[in-house]
């Protein structure tokens, strides 16, 4: 098939514009700052590096064995579509506890060093580990509501370093050893859910 | 040719492949959540594919776990045997939008780029699933055809996809977040059998899809892999320098052309073979008639221009009971594609807890979100998309956003069902509650299928603020989906009536023009 260089440069023109418009309004479309970042898997880079890393390849989700991480949908024009991320309230990441191996599961299959890797040992996790932090709301939490409940810290697995519970069980998280696992919040029995984990890096 | 019946064999393997990764992850989370003897949670389609069919043979093996973590990803970037095996185009992309070189990435493309370079583009060819679906879109235009709708045939450009792959690399690195994932069609076709396989919508992703092959169908054919694939354009010039090719014996070919209108990638094979256009299927060795063109092994030779202008012949018999058995297998796939049938959800994940209440764990739950004055407004629901005659939990948690206190003051609450046609029914009149444990609780029961309003009324600032809350009620869309299917299904069956009618019409009009001895 034989093209004269004018009908090339012509559709190639075209192409280029189309793409162009297509990616501008692809930036316009949604809110850009208004939605808090959502929660990445553990050791993910910071997000903007994430979206660029992260090939949606799909092997971390398949990867988790709690089934914790999930392909997202694009709800915020950010180009996020197809990256993992978490919903602690249906599945939370439970650090691979119950698994074999010497890694996390999802750092461990990521292709491109999205997710880097995270050895399964308390020191590593705390360090690596910074899917988000979680936050007691006082006004939910039956344990500050003349209940006593106690659940979260139950289930915490790091229990101790990340929350104490102190009097009719109380909860208290110390942000500087909580890494976002969310069992606290798939543990909550409240709804709304008083115990959430919030990205820390809006 | 046996040539063509095993490609369609690594095609179909291929396929298979990408299915049976989804489904051994899919396993895999089962059995990490200990749940494969449960038989209430194992109910359905997708529990009993898992229990009957993966789950003896997948145990039976003798590290079970090796083969599970094993196998991971789609054909964008996959863990095949432990080996891990990506998309040069998702590492060039990703190269470009981070700037940055990962070294296991580079690693992992390495078994693609030499096939490549040995075979040419025989990613598209031989292992492409979109590929096929693109080649069905092209059976499916001799069936328009064949019903006298003309579809259109506006020629594009092979070298638009080099300039798109340039740009998209470009835009990649200019926005700092890869584009091609999103259109590139394997990906997003595996991407659609694993949420086909796991249970989640891929609404966005069969629209792309369905919008290339509609083009295909009815503007251009094979629009996609000849001339916009950026994937392709990266495989066509990774394989300039193949050794194995196809190549033309001049002393054979009796230049009847018929290996120009079968070729796949649109060039002409005796002319361009050479080309990186040539993704090398083979097909036109199939419809040579005197084996003029074969695969060769040798050292590459520069692209070859041949001015020799093929003149136009008799194009004798070519299998028309095959092609006609082609085309029922892939009718008979597509028919397949469609009664594919929804399972229930199943929600076995987590840790192990106990339970302090009879609706633990409340999911699938709604929680949607609204702001008013200075009050954030949350409802939660439990059940999230309630059945039609059973009472939903409707729970609101009002929390002044600067005080952090809950608001205290009653609450009106009234649901009202949204008709397309006429008023909308009530179905809880106005009610007013007080909080209870600084939450308003109402159940609310919905009658039918379908899409609810749920309106809440509370004192702002001196005056009475209404937020309206969405909500659905069992499954509405599902009237939707059937009207869709209905429809293309009419239409698709107009079609061939029409086809079958016109074959009629035809072969009567020859009868005729035979018997006045024309």
């Amino acid at each position: 098939m034989s093209v004269s260089r004018r009908d090339f440069v012509r559709q190639s023109a075209a192409v280029g514009v189309a793409l162009g418009a297509g990616g501008y309004l692809a930036g316009l479309a949604g809110p850009r700052a208004t939605a808090a970042p959502p929660l990445r898997p553990p050791g993910a880079l910071d997000e903007e590096s994430f979206l660029a890393t992260c090939i949606r390849c799909m092997r971390c989700t398949d990867a988790c064995p709690n089934h914790a991480l999930v392909p997202m949908q694009d709800r915020d024009g950010r180009g996020g579509s197809g990256t993992p991320t978490m919903e602690p309230r249906k599945a939370a990441c439970m650090l691979c506890a119950t698994e074999d191996g010497d890694f996390l599961k999802c750092t461990e299959v990521c292709p491109s060093g999205a997710l880097q890797l995270v050895r399964k040992d308390r020191e590593d996790i705390g360090a690596k580990v910074a899917i988000g932090i979680a936050e007691i709301d006082l006004n939910l939490c039956y344990s500050y509501n003349n209940w006593s409940c106690g659940a979260c810290f139950r289930a915490c697995p790091l229990a101790g370093e990340a929350m104490t519970i102190g009097r009719w069980e109380r909860p208290t998280v110390h942000p500087q050893a909580c890494v976002g696992c969310g069992c606290c919040e798939r543990a909550c029995i409240r709804y709304p859910h008083a115990i959430r984990v919030m990205t820390g890096r809006a | 040719m046996k040539l063509q019946v095993i490609r369609r064999c690594v095609q179909l393997c291929v396929i298979l492949l990408v299915c049976g990764i989804a489904l051994l992850s899919l396993y895999a989370h089962y059995r990490s959540a200990r749940v494969i003897h449960d038989p209430q949670l194992m109910a359905g389609m997708r529990g009993e594919i898992v229990t009957q069919a993966i789950h003896p043979w997948v145990d039976s093996l003798d590290d079970p776990q090796a083969l599970l973590d094993g196998n991971k990803g789609t054909l964008w970037s996959m863990r095949l045997l432990g080996v891990s095996l990506t998309d040069p185009l998702a590492a060039a992309e990703m190269l470009a939008a981070s700037k940055h070189v990962h070294w296991p990435l580079l690693a992992s493309i390495v078994i693609p780029v030499v096939l490549t370079l040995l075979l040419g583009r025989v990613f598209c060819s031989w292992m492409c699933p979109a590929y096929v679906l693109f080649e069905i879109a092209g059976k499916l235009r001799r069936l328009l055809h064949l019903a006298e709708i003309e579809p259109a045939d506006v020629p594009f450009s092979h070298r638009n996809k080099y300039v798109l792959l340039a740009v998209g690399l470009a835009l990649a690195a200019a926005a700092s977040t890869p584009i091609f994932v999103l259109i590139y069609p394997p990906a997003v076709l595996s991407r659609v059998i694993h949420a086909w396989i796991f249970g989640t919508a891929a609404t966005a992703m069969l629209v792309i899809l369905g919008l290339m092959v509609a083009f295909e169908l009815f503007v251009s054919p094979r629009w996609w892999c000849r001339t916009m694939c950026p994937g392709g354009a990266l495989y066509g010039l990774l394989g300039w320098a193949r050794p194995v090719r196809v190549r033309l014996k001049r002393d054979l070919c009796t230049g009847c052309a018929d290996c120009i209108p079968v070729c796949e990638a649109g060039i002409n094979p005796i002319t361009q073979s050479s080309s990186i256009e040539c993704d090398n299927c083979g097909v036109c060795l199939r419809y040579c008639n005197t084996q003029a063109l074969v695969f060769t092994i040798g050292l590459p030779d520069p692209l070859r221009r041949r001015s020799s202008k093929p003149q136009s012949g008799a194009g004798g018999k070519r299998g028309k009971r095959s092609k006609r058995g082609r085309r029922a297998a892939a009718l008979t796939a597509l028919a397949l594609t469609a009664t594919a049938a929804p399972a229930e959800g199943h929600h076995i994940l987590g840790l192990p807890h106990y339970s302090y209440k009879e609706n633990y764990p409340q999911r699938p739950t709604l929680e949607y979100p609204a702001t008013t004055g200075p009050y954030d407004v949350l409802l939660t629901s439990y059940p999230g998309v309630p059945n039609p005659g059973e009472p939903a939990n409707l729970a609101f948690y009002i929390k002044d956003r600067n005080t952090g206190r809950a608001y205290a003051e009653p609450v009106t609450l009234r649901v009202l069902q949204t008709s397309t046609f006429g008023d909308n029914t009530i179905v809880l009149p106005a009610t007013t509650r007080s909080p209870f444990e600084n939450e308003f609780k109402f159940y609310v029961t919905f009658p039918t299928d379908g899409e609810y309003v749920v309106e809440l009324s509370m004192p702002v600032e001196g005056r009475i603020e209404v937020i309206p809350f969405l909500m659905i009620a069992g499954r509405p869309s599902a009237t939707a989906s059937m009207v869709i299917v209905g429809a293309f299904g009419s239409v698709f069956a107009f079609v061939v009536a029409r086809a079958v009618r016109r074959k009629g019409h035809r072969t009567a009009g020859r009868r005729v023009l035979a018997e006045v001895g024309i």
